[in-house]
Formats: C-alpha cells, sequence, structure tokens
C-alpha cells in the first residue's frame, strides 16, 4: 500500500514514456507545422529563409473568403444535419430496442455500413447517383416521377447541397453512435416519473431526455465538426471543389496549395488555420453549453 | 513489322510461366537472393494491372530484360491512381534522397524533376539517332540545355474528336463548325459535344489544345506565367469563348461543369445519347470494347478544330522513366526497364501510342488507319509547359472554366487566375 502511494506520489516519471511517444507523434509534426509557417518553403526548395511572408500572403490570397464561406456552409449543414440525424436515428433505435421491435439491430449495422466506406469511395458513390448524364442514378429515379432533372454537381450552389449529402450519408452513423450510447446510459426513473405527472412525449424529450444528453451533444458536436472540417477525400472524388470553387473547402484548399502550387509553407499556415477555427469552435461550443447548465 | 501476337509469343516463349510465381511478386521483380535491389515506382496498368494476360505479359517482358542484368532484383512500388500528390510526394522524397531509384514520372510533372535537379543523365543508354527521332516535343521535354536525356517518354497520348457519323457525318474543323454540328445534334435528340469541364486535370489538357490553336502561350521562356498578359490573353478569351459559348447556346449541356473523367464520355456513347465529344487517344480502343460492332464502325475521330481549319493543336501527355539514383548501374537498368520493357514492347502490347516515328513502322499494331491517322495528328500535337508551375497554372484553369461555363464574366476570372498563378510562380 506504501509502496502504491509511493509510485502515485511521482507520476511524471510513469507518463514520460507516453508523454514522449505522444509528443513525438503528434507535438512534433505541429510544431513543424508552425516552423514552416514561418518559412519560405516550397517542395521544390525547402527551407531557404524564415520569413513572415508565407503567413500574410496566405491569409491575403484573394480567394481565402471565397473557401471560407464554402467551409462554414459544408461544416455548418453538415454538423447540424448530423447531429439532428445521428440523434433522431438513435432514439428510433433506442425505442425499438425498449419495445423490442425485431430489425433494429440491423438497421444500426445499416447505417453504420456507411461509415466504414472511405471517403473516397463515398465521393464516388455519389458522383454515380449524382451523375447529370440522361441516365444518370437520382435524376432517372425523380425523372419517373415527373421530377428534374436536377443539376446535382455543375450548379454552384447544388454542388455544395450534393457534398453536404454525401457528407452526412457517410458520417451520420459516428452521431447516432454517441447518441445512442448515451441515451442507453439514461436513468429510466426520471423519464417515468414525468410520464406519470402527465408530461407529453415532447416535453419529456425537451425537459428530461435533452438535459441528460448535454455531455453527449458537446462532445459529438465537437468531434464531428473537427472531423467535417477536415474533409476533403469525399469532395476531392466528388467535385474535386468545383465547379470553380464552388465546394473548395479549407482542408481541400491546403491539400492543392501542397500539391499543385507546391507551397509548403502557404500550406502549413492554412494547416494551422485549420487548427485555429477547430480550437476556436471548440471553445464555443463548451461555452454555450456551459451557459445552459 | 511486329504483330502483337507475335511479341506476345516470343516473350511467353522465352521465360516458362512456371518461372515467374517464385520470381514476381506484389513488391519484387527478379530472384530474391540477388546482391543488387533497385527500387522502381511504377504505375498499375502493366506489371501489376488488372488484367491476368496484360501481367503476365510484363511480367515476362521484365524478366526477359533481367537476363541482362542476373545479380539484380527489382523492389517494385505502386503508385496510386491520385498522380498529382504522387508525383509531388515523389519529388519531395528524392529531394530529401529518399525517392526511388528509377520511377514512372507523368509527363506534366517532368518539369518540376527537370528543375529540382532530381534526374540522373541517360545518354549512354540510346543513340544520338533514336534520340532524333523522337516526336520534337518530346525530344525538348526530356532533354536539357546541355543535351542530356533525362528521362525517357515511353509513350504519348492526345486529345481528338470523337464523332458517330450516323449523326455528324463530315468531322468539324473550325470551333464554328463544331457548334454547328453540336447544335444540330441537339435538335435530333442527343446531348451536343461533351468536353470535360469540371476540377481535373484532363480539363486543362483538353481545351488547352483551343489556346495553343488561337496562338496563346501558358508561359514564357523564363518559365513566368503569361497566359493572361498581351496577345496571349486575346488567346484564352477566344479559346474561353469557344468553350462558353458551347454551353449558351445549348450546343453541349451545363453538366459538362461536372465531368471529371473520360468514362463518362464512353458511358454517352453506349447510351447512345452524345454524338460527339473530346476525349483521349486511347479510348478509341476502350470504344471497340464497349460498342457493339455494329455502332463502333459508325464512329470516327478527328483532329480537334481550332479557329480555322489551318489552326491545330491538340495536348499531349503521357508518362516518361527516369533515373534518380547517382549509381551509374542503377541508371543503366532503369535504362533497360524504359528500353526493353515499355518503349516499344510495352507500347505494342497496351496500344499505346510510341513517341517516335521509328516504332509506328516497327509494329504493325500501330499501322492501323487510326494510329496512324494519329501520328499525323502528333505533328501538331503539343505537350504541356515543362515548369514547375504547371500544376498550379492548370488548377486556376480548371477554377475559370468551371466559373465561365457557370455564367461569371471571363474577363473577370483570367485576371484572377493570372493574378494567382504569379503569385504563386514568384514563390517557387
Amino acid at each position: 500500500m506504501g509502496q502504491a502511494l509511493n509510485r502515485g506520489a511521482h507520476p511524471l516519471a510513469w507518463l514520460a514514456p507516453v508523454i514522449l511517444v505522444l509528443g513525438a507523434i503528434y507535438l512534433w509534426p505541429l510544431l513543424d507545422a508552425i516552423r514552416l509557417a514561418f518559412t519560405d518553403a516550397t517542395l521544390l526548395n525547402g527551407v531557404r529563409s524564415y520569413t513572415l511572408s508565407s503567413v500574410t500572403s496566405t491569409l491575403g490570397d484573394p480567394a481565402l473568403p471565397q473557401i471560407l464561406r464554402a467551409t462554414a456552409i459544408f461544416t455548418g449543414a453538415s454538423v447540424i444535419l448530423l447531429q439532428s440525424l445521428g440523434l433522431a436515428i438513435a432514439l428510433l433505435v433506442t425505442r425499438g430496442d425498449r419495445r423490442g421491435l425485431p430489425g433494429m439491430a440491423a438497421l444500426r449495422t445499416l447505417v453504420l455500413a456507411a461509415w466504414i466506406v472511405p471517403g473516397v469511395a463515398n465521393g464516388l458513390i455519389w458522383q454515380i447517383m449524382f451523375s447529370e448524364a440522361p441516365f444518370g442514378g437520382l435524376n432517372s429515379v425523380i425523372g419517373m416521377i415527373g421530377l428534374g432533372p436536377v443539376a446535382w454537381l455543375s450548379d454552384p450552389q447544388m454542388a455544395m447541397v450534393s457534398a453536404v449529402v454525401a457528407n452526412i450519408w457517410q458520417g451520420t452513423a459516428f452521431s447516432m453512435i454517441l447518441y445512442y450510447a448515451a441515451l442507453r446510459g439514461l436513468d429510466p426513473s426520471l423519464d417515468e416519473a414525468a410520464r406519470v405527472d402527465g408530461a407529453t412525449s415532447l416535453d419529456r424529450f425537451i425537459f428530461i431526455t435533452m438535459p441528460q444528453l448535454k455531455g453527449a451533444m458537446l462532445a459529438g458536436t465537437i468531434l464531428v465538426t473537427i472531423q467535417t472540417l477536415n474533409t476533403f477525400d469525399s469532395i476531392i472524388a466528388l467535385t474535386g471543389g468545383g465547379p470553380g470553387r464552388a465546394t473548395e473547402v479549407l482542408a481541400l484548399f491546403t491539400y492543392n496549395t501542397v500539391f499543385r502550387s507546391f507551397d509548403l509553407a502557404g500550406g502549413a499556415v492554412l494547416a494551422l488555420l485549420l487548427v485555429a477555427i477547430s480550437l476556436a469552435l471548440a471553445a464555443v461550443y463548451a461555452l454555450l453549453l456551459r451557459q445552459r447548465t | 513489322m511486329i504483330s502483337r501476337i507475335a511479341l506476345v509469343a516470343a516473350v511467353a516463349g522465352a521465360t516458362p510461366l512456371l518461372a515467374q510465381d517464385d520470381l514476381i511478386t506484389r513488391t519484387r521483380v527478379g530472384p530474391a537472393d540477388a546482391p543488387n535491389v533497385m527500387t522502381f515506382r511504377l504505375t498499375a496498368y502493366d506489371l501489376y494491372a488488372q488484367d491476368p494476360d496484360m501481367r503476365a505479359t510484363f511480367g515476362e517482358l521484365f524478366l526477359k530484360m533481367l537476363e541482362r542484368f542476373p545479380d539484380w532484383q527489382i523492389e517494385t512500388q505502386l503508385q496510386t491512381d491520385d498522380i498529382g500528390q504522387e508525383q509531388a510526394r515523389m519529388l519531395e522524397q528524392a529531394r530529401a534522397g529518399r525517392g526511388p531509384d528509377c520511377a514512372m514520372i507523368d509527363s506534366s510533372s517532368l518539369g518540376a524533376y527537370k528543375a529540382a535537379d532530381v534526374l540522373s543523365p541517360m545518354n549512354a543508354h540510346w543513340s544520338a539517332e533514336e534520340i532524333d527521332d523522337l516526336f520534337p516535343f518530346v525530344r525538348e521535354a526530356v532533354t536539357d540545355a546541355d543535351g542530356n536525356l533525362l528521362a525517357w517518354w515511353w509513350f504519348t497520348d492526345l486529345r481528338v474528336l470523337y464523332r458517330d457519323t450516323r449523326v455528324v457525318e463530315d468531322a468539324p474543323a473550325t470551333w464554328a463548325q463544331a457548334l454547328a454540328a453540336a447544335a444540330k445534334s441537339v435538335e435530333d435528340g442527343y446531348e451536343g459535344l461533351l468536353f470535360s469541364g469540371g476540377r481535373w486535370e484532363g480539363t486543362t489538357l483538353d481545351w488547352l489544345g483551343n489556346f495553343w490553336a488561337a496562338g496563346g502561350r501558358l508561359v514564357d521562356d523564363d518559365g513566368r506565367p503569361v497566359f493572361g498578359e498581351g496577345a496571349n490573353r486575346a488567346a484564352f478569351l477566344d479559346a474561353l469563348g469557344y468553350y462558353r459559348e458551347l454551353v449558351e447556346s445549348g450546343a453541349s449541356p451545363a453538366r459538362v461543369a461536372s465531368i471529371t473523367n473520360y468514362d463518362d464520355f464512353n458511358a454517352a456513347a453506349a447510351a447512345g445519347t452524345t454524338a460527339m465529344f473530346v476525349g483521349g487517344s486511347w479510348q478509341y480502343g476502350q470504344l471497340e470494347g464497349t460498342l457493339s460492332p455494329e455502332d463502333f464502325t459508325e464512329w470516327e475521330v478527328s483532329e480537334l478544330p481550332g479557329p480555322t481549319a489551318d489552326q491545330r493543336a491538340a495536348g499531349a501527355g503521357g508518362w516518361t522513366i527516369g533515373a534518380m539514383s547517382d549509381d551509374p548501374d542503377k541508371v543503366a537498368l532503369c535504362a533497360a526497364i524504359a528500353k526493353h520493357v515499355y518503349s516499344g514492347a510495352g507500347n505494342a502490347v497496351q496500344g499505346l501510342l510510341p513517341t517516335s516515328a521509328a516504332q509506328y513502322e516497327q509494329y504493325d499494331v500501330f499501322s492501323t488507319p487510326v494510329n496512324l491517322a494519329y501520328s499525323e495528328f502528333l505533328q501538331n500535337g503539343r505537350p504541356r509547359p515543362g515548369v514547375p508551375i504547371y500544376p498550379e497554372i492548370s488548377n486556376q484553369i480548371q477554377i475559370l472554366i468551371g466559373e465561365v461555363i457557370a455564367g461569371e464574366d471571363p474577363d473577370a476570372a483570367l485576371d484572377r487566375a493570372q493574378a494567382a498563378a504569379l503569385d504563386a510562380w514568384g514563390r517557387l
């Protein structure tokens, strides 16, 4: 016992290997990105000098406002819909579980199946679905009921809608699992008490269930936001960022900056901008949910 | 004259098939205990092709070539289809001294490799006559100012106009004729002229023929982007206006802004929804395999239309093989891969257009009417400029074409593209 306490008094020694490994894996690349952001590094020339010009020119890029606007629309719409749909499906599955309905496991598996599809494959699948050719998937279907055709990918506004749809299709499972786990962990006695007091289903959901889901909601929103901000593989396969720059989000712009312009320093600046936005949004979510406690 | 069947039979006879199992794996060609190892990064269309016959034929070509290098094994590294990223990453590795000894380099990226000075000359392995026989645009791209041969461009391709002669009888020679023919096909119930207009390299390369035919230049002699300046600007706006008019008039569907692969054209031809499209020379063989024999005989290829019938150009692509090792033995093996596996024999097996005139006569597969026509079209073939800024210029052109098709002002879009390309060039 005494020995155990003695060990607990010196956590740093025990934590050091983990700190070293995590530092090497996560912290070192971050520090290197910070270093690169203040250089003139390119893929062709490496670092020639240290300068602020990469930061100023990248943040002053006339294309950046359009990129940030596309990123905000893509991320905002995706997060709201992913969280809403994830919660709705989790509620459905939980209720089905409680009532012993058959097929709930199959429903969970079905939703999860989309989640394990790689981003590039997801983009390709939806590219086939959204094809605007006379024989295109979705247009053929809606054409049978006298609608369409819809310019899913060639119209700049619709292309963004299509990118969000593809992202939601793939990402809803993650939100669903988070909410499903949280819902399974709720104490049913509170809900029962409210029911006895005559609360309607909606009342019980808003005043009993939702407050208890706050933790899951915060974690889910932060994770989904960061995940969506970093999404570029499905978009590059679906639209390549086009037409024009209509669906070019910040992560894809960063990729293009490094691999098209060979601008390593500019890519590092954009990567740090992505990190800063993620951290800022996480802080805002935490603050908002704390204020409502 | 060597036929494709004779070539495959000759190669197969030289190497017992049984031996291949041990000598070719997913990461190696040659005996596992060979003392010398050279790394070779390649694409997935030959030695590791999905088609087992193609895989076996290239395996035999490799083993036959390796008979000249008995103490060597080749460690193979596969590239993914994400060409831009693969090529940029490989360049970064080569600069850091961690690149492969030998690699396939996309012709559009060759300029960046030359600029980074990571390629070893391979002059000793080709004669002056062989180098002279390369098409001029190929020779210029693979040699440096001192005449060093820095890579071997083993196959090329070019952009052509495909048409269903039942709908469009005569090949349009000018933009106006193409517009009129496409509009007429729309009246007949077809989609009109299809072309790539989405965010991918195909959009730029397919369109550049129009720009070059109009007399434009992308970069000046120093590699500085000049496509939006002076006379080049006028050529650019002319060629852009052609695409814009196609869509605005309805002669091409608005969906071209979402086309990001050549398979869409094959699908449209197979479905009978289009009568014309701008595609790659290699698609002729794909159409033959896709369409019924009766339908296929109705499809023909012709040169891309120009502003006038006398002003013609077409973007030419393809792949090169370059050595990034300083070891002369590895450079020799790399050159042998280019010379004895891919160039000539590899072209014939895959039906990919050779880069020198003599090879069209050497292999009968290239003496078909369509391949002989391609060799003529190649006289107007133009490669993408071999400069490091090209990928960014291409990126800007893709953005610009998408914006203009969607209705944005071409002048303003061109101003933005030129400014962005210049900024990027300044950083390089």
